[in-house]
């Protein structure tokens, strides 16, 4: 609650009375702000915006495993694969030029 | 001057046609021995990962004897209560001596912490053979031993286990068909005592391994290993990687081995599940493991050849799950 405060600390004032378009208790703005359909609309924007930041913690983590388990799985295997594309190539043009090494 | 052609690929043999052949029952191969029953599963998939550094050098003085020497440098883990791992650096030294004989196999290992680990291997007849296995610790009460007898028949082999702790165990494994073999063990621990039964099963074909092994410690272990290797067109990377994913990873081209292995673990007294699965990739220049792991956790072993008689070691471990990152790499020169 903004009314409470710490021991030496600072609080938020009081709400004040609403500077109100024509007086009386109950002005246009202030009803209109405590209204059902801004208060419905205003728990709605809450909820959407905690669900979106879970969301995007938990695909943040997804990210980063999925990431880190492909660079220690799968890089290393590509990297290989490579290498030894390479070493067939050279033996394929080495036998092409030199004739098929002896049995 | 006789001309040379360049040989195009050619079949190495005609293709047979496929006979079915009666089955001999009487004239089984002999099995496996019973602890090696998951020895495919295990090599595929239980690579031994390390932290640090680690130098090996092997040097052999005689067609027989080799002295290796060996330098670890790197963090050991304390099991302790917290959830978090203590880890400690350490470093040590480790001379080992081995004679290897077709009929005798001495092995000795010291370490600079004063362990002491030795093994031998006497097959005193064609059918006998006896295994000894020793590990002395400094601290009292903790070094044990263990002599194996092994007896291997035509188509059976048993074996009696000796400890010390009056740890007795006996096992049995028979070939019933020429692809599937069952066998069983019993033991009794007479420092706990505790006894236990259990039962194993394998069945092997050329291009596949399936082992089963249950035991009355709880322990259900299911295993599946799976050889790939054929020829294939050539390996186009570009495009096997926009394409075919499946041309990329499964499909090896020459002299390649590849083995998939799966395995399940599930003890049901302590309703523990593991399901693990990885890859065996045997090439020319390299050897790669991975696997990935039920428990969150992803590791991988790469042996190169950078050289003849030179290999460089990479060890990778993350554990996402306790998010513990292990790293290590290394050089082993010698044969």
């Amino acid at each position: 609650m903004a009314s409470q405060s710490r021991k030496g600390g600072v609080s938020l004032p009081d709400r004040r009375n609403p500077k109100s378009g024509g007086g009386g208790a109950a002005s246009i703005i202030s009803r209109i702000s405590q209204s059902e359909i801004v208060s419905r609309g205003r728990q709605a924007a809450c909820d959407g915006a905690y669900v979106a930041k879970k969301l995007l913690k938990s695909t943040g983590k997804a990210a980063w495993i999925a990431g880190t388990t492909f660079l220690v799985l799968v890089v290393p295997l590509i990297i290989e694969m490579d290498r030894e594309q390479q070493l067939n190539d050279l033996e394929l043009q080495q036998a092409t030029l030199l004739g098929a090494p002896p049995k | 001057m006789a001309s040379t052609t360049v040989k195009t690929e050619q079949h190495d043999q005609p293709p047979k046609e496929k006979v079915v052949e009666k089955v001999d029952y009487l004239n089984l191969p002999c099995p496996i021995p019973y602890e090696e029953i998951h020895r495919e599963a295990l090599m595929s998939l239980k690579p031994d990962v390390f932290e640090g550094f680690r130098f090996e050098f092997n040097k052999g003085l005689s067609p027989q004897f080799a002295l290796t020497h060996s330098v670890s440098m790197g963090v050991t883990e304390i099991p302790s209560q917290s959830p978090e791992t203590i880890k400690i650096p350490t470093a040590q030294y480790e001379f080992g001596a081995n004679f290897m004989d077709p009929k005798l196999m001495l092995l000795g290992r010291v370490l600079t912490d004063g362990r002491l680990n030795a093994r031998v291997k006497w097959d005193f007849t064609d059918n006998f053979s006896l295994k000894a296995n020793a590990l002395l610790v400094n601290e009292p009460h903790m070094s044990h031993g263990m002599f194996n007898f092994d007896y291997k028949g035509t188509d059976y082999r048993a074996q009696f286990q000796m400890g010390n702790g009056a740890l007795f165990g006996a096992n049995y494994i028979q070939s019933v068909s020429p692809h599937l073999s069952l066998g069983g063990e019993v033991f009794w621990a007479g420092q706990h005592r505790k006894s236990g039964i259990g039962y194993a099963a394998r069945y092997n074909t050329d291009k596949m391994v399936a082992t089963g092994q249950v035991a009355s410690t709880g322990m259900v272990a299911l295993g599946y290993v799976h050889k790939v290797s054929e020829k294939v067109k050539k390996f186009d990377f570009v495009h096997c990687l926009v394409w075919d994913l499946y041309d990329e990873f499964l499909r090896p081209f020459f002299k390649l081995q590849v083995s998939l292995a799966s395995d399940f673990m599930y003890n049901y007294m302590s309703r523990d599940v593991t399901a693990s699965a990885g890859y065996d990739y045997i090439l020319r220049q390299a050897r790669l493991r991975g696997k990935i792991d039920s428990n969150g956790c992803v590791s991988a072993f790469l042996e190169e050849r950078l050289n003849m008689g030179l290999n460089f070691i990479l060890s990778a471990e993350l554990d996402h799950s306790k998010k513990d990152y292990k790293f290590g790499f290394g050089l082993t020169v010698g044969q």
